[in-house]
C-alpha cells in the first residue's frame, strides 16, 4: 500500500505464517514464576475474531494474555503461535501481534503524540522522515491530527489510552491483545474506545473486569486459579460467571480473600 | 505530570540536534576553564535571555531552578565553611548556567531528534554485536520519565502528608525506590511489545 512507507523486511527467514487459523494453539500449557505455578494444563485454539478474557484478581489471566505475544514463555506444554512453536516465533511476535497495557504512562515511550505514533514505524525500520509524514496522516485519518504535537503527558486518560492502540495500530498487526484497557476510563471513554475496538479489522482478545465488554464477543475464557474454567459463548460464560460472583458473596466470602 | 519538551516552532526548535548538542558540550568545556564572576553573570544573562525568547513559556521554564537550589546552597556553604566563598559563587554559577543551557536544550528538542543526534555516539558498540540504538533509546527514556518520576515521588509525598500532617521523610525513599523499579519493569514490557530496543528491521 502507497501509504506506508518502505519497510525492511531483514534476511532471516520468518517462521510466522500471520495468516494462521488458528493463530495460537495451547497444548497443556503452563508457566512457572519462581516457585509459583500461574498457569496450569491449559489446552486450547483461539482463531475467533473477539475473544473475552475474564476471571478474579489473580487468576492469570495477564499471564495468559502475555504467552500470546512473547512477553512471557511457557514452561511447560507446547504453545504454537501464527503456526509457528512460540520460542521461534518470539522474535517475530511483536510484528504479527499488538499489545496495549492497562496504563498508558508506563506504555508510551516518547513525549509527544506523533513521535510515540511515529516509533512503531522506526521499529518496523522505516526512516525518520518518513514515519514521522506517515504518523501525522495516520493520526490525521484517526481523528486525532490537531493533537499530533501534543505532549503524551497532557492528554487525558481516554486520549492516552486511545493514543497507545493508534501507537500499535501503525504497526498493523494481526491480532491487538489487551490487559484492562479500559480500567482507569470513565464510562464515556470506555465506551468510546469499546466502540474503536469493535471497528478494528484485527482480532482482538481482551482482558476486562466489566462484562458488559464481552457482550458481542465471539467467545470469553473464564480463568481461576490459572485454569481454564468455562470456555465457550459470551452469553454462557458470563452468565455463569456472574452466578459464581452472586454466589460468593451469598456464601459470606471474607474480606481477606479480596 | 510536566512535560520537558516545549512544544513550538522556535528559531531554537528549528536548529539541528547534533549542533544544539555540541554547543553545550563545547560551552560547558569552557566553563570549566574560565573563572571569573564577571563572565559567568554574562553567561547567566545570556542563557536567561535564550529562554526570553521562547515566550512567557519560555521564561517559565526557568522555574527548574528550584529544583538545584539545594544544591546550590549546599555549595555556597561548604566553600563557606573552608573559608573560599569566592570560589564557591563561581562553582554555583557554572552550575546554574549549564543546568539552564542544558536543559534548554532539552525543552526545545523533540526526542526522536535526540535519540538521532545521540545514535553516533554510541555507533562503537556494533563492533562488540550490541545495538547502538540500546543506549541511545536508554538516554531518550531518561529524559522521557524523569518528569513522571517526579510526579511518582509527589503523590507518594501527598499520600504520606494525609496521614501525618508532615510534608517528606526518608521513609519515603523505599517505597519511591519500588514504585520506580516497578515502572520501569513495566516501561520495559512495553518497549519489548513493540520490538524491542534494537526494532523489528534487523529481525525477521
Amino acid at each position: 500500500m502507497a501509504f506506508w512507507p518502505k519497510i525492511r523486511t531483514g534476511s532471516r527467514e520468518r517462521v510466522c505464517n500471520p495468516d494462521a487459523v488458528p493463530y495460537a494453539v495451547f497444548e497443556n500449557v503452563g508457566l512457572t514464576i519462581g516457585a509459583r505455578k500461574v498457569l496450569h494444563g491449559l489446552t486450547l485454539s483461539l482463531s475467533e475474531d473477539r475473544v473475552g478474557v475474564i476471571g478474579l484478581n489473580g487468576s492469570g489471566k495477564s499471564t495468559f494474555v502475555r504467552l500470546l505475544n512473547g512477553l512471557r514463555s511457557p514452561t511447560d506444554g507446547k504453545l504454537t503461535l501464527f503456526g509457528a512453536p512460540s520460542a521461534e516465533a518470539e522474535k517475530e511476535l511483536p510484528r504479527h501481534v499488538g499489545f496495549v497495557f492497562q496504563n498508558p504512562d508506563h506504555q508510551a515511550i516518547f513525549p509527544t503524540v506523533e513521535e510515540e505514533i511515529a516509533f512503531g514505524l522506526t521499529q518496523l525500520g522505516a526512516d525518520k522522515t518518513a514515519s514521522r509524514e506517515q504518523a501525522r496522516r495516520f493520526l490525521s485519518d484517526h481523528g486525532f491530527g490537531a493533537l499530533a504535537s501534543s505532549p503524551f503527558a497532557e492528554l487525558s486518560e481516554g486520549q492516552k489510552q486511545y493514543v497507545c492502540i493508534l501507537a500499535v495500530l501503525v504497526m498493523q498487526p494481526r491480532l491487538l491483545v489487551l490487559d484492562e484497557p479500559m480500567t482507569s476510563l470513565d464510562g464515556l471513554s470506555g465506551r468510546k474506545i469499546r466502540e474503536k475496538l469493535m471497528s478494528l479489522p484485527q482480532k482482538i482478545v481482551m482482558i476486562s473486569h466489566d462484562l458488559s465488554h464481552f457482550e458481542d464477543f465471539d467467545r470469553v475464557l473464564w480463568l481461576e486459579d490459572g485454569r481454564l474454567r468455562m470456555d465457550g459463548p459470551a452469553a454462557e460464560v458470563l452468565a455463569a460467571y456472574e452466578a459464581d460472583i452472586d454466589r460468593r458473596l451469598g456464601a459470606g466470602m471474607e474480606v481477606a480473600a479480596l | 505530570m510536566i512535560s520537558m519538551y516545549l512544544q513550538g516552532d522556535s528559531w531554537a526548535h528549528r536548529l539541528p540536534a547534533g549542533l544544539k548538542l555540541l554547543a553545550v558540550a563545547l560551552g560547558s568545556l569552557i566553563l570549566f576553564h574560565v573563572s571569573s564572576v564577571w563572565i559567568f553573570t554574562g553567561c547567566l544573562v545570556a542563557v536567561v535571555a535564550l529562554y526570553a525568547t521562547l515566550g512567557r513559556e519560555g521564561l517559565a521554564q526557568l522555574r527548574l531552578l528550584r529544583g538545584i537550589v539545594f544544591f546550590v546552597v549546599a555549595l555556597l556553604a561548604i566553600h563557606w565553611l573552608s573559608g573560599s566563598l569566592d570560589e564557591g559563587v563561581v562553582v554555583a554559577m557554572r552550575l546554574v548556567v549549564m543546568v539552564l543551557a542544558a536543559n534548554f536544550v532539552t525543552i526545545t528538542t523533540r526526542l526522536d531528534d535526540m535519540l538521532d543526534a545521540v545514535l553516533p555516539l554510541f555507533a562503537p558498540l556494533k563492533l562488540f554485536g550490541v545495538s547502538p540504538r540500546t543506549p541511545a533509546l536508554g538516554v531518550t527514556l531518561v529524559l522521557r520519565f524523569a518528569p513522571h518520576l517526579m510526579l511518582v515521588f509527589s503523590r507518594l509525598r501527598e499520600a504520606w502528608q494525609a496521614r501525618t500532617a508532615r510534608r517528606s521523610s526518608w521513609r519515603l525513599l523505599a517505597p519511591f525506590a519500588i514504585q520506580s523499579l516497578r515502572m520501569s519493569d513495566n516501561v520495559a514490557e512495553a518497549l519489548k511489545a513493540r520490538g524491542g530496543s534494537a526494532g523489528l528491521s534487523s529481525s525477521p
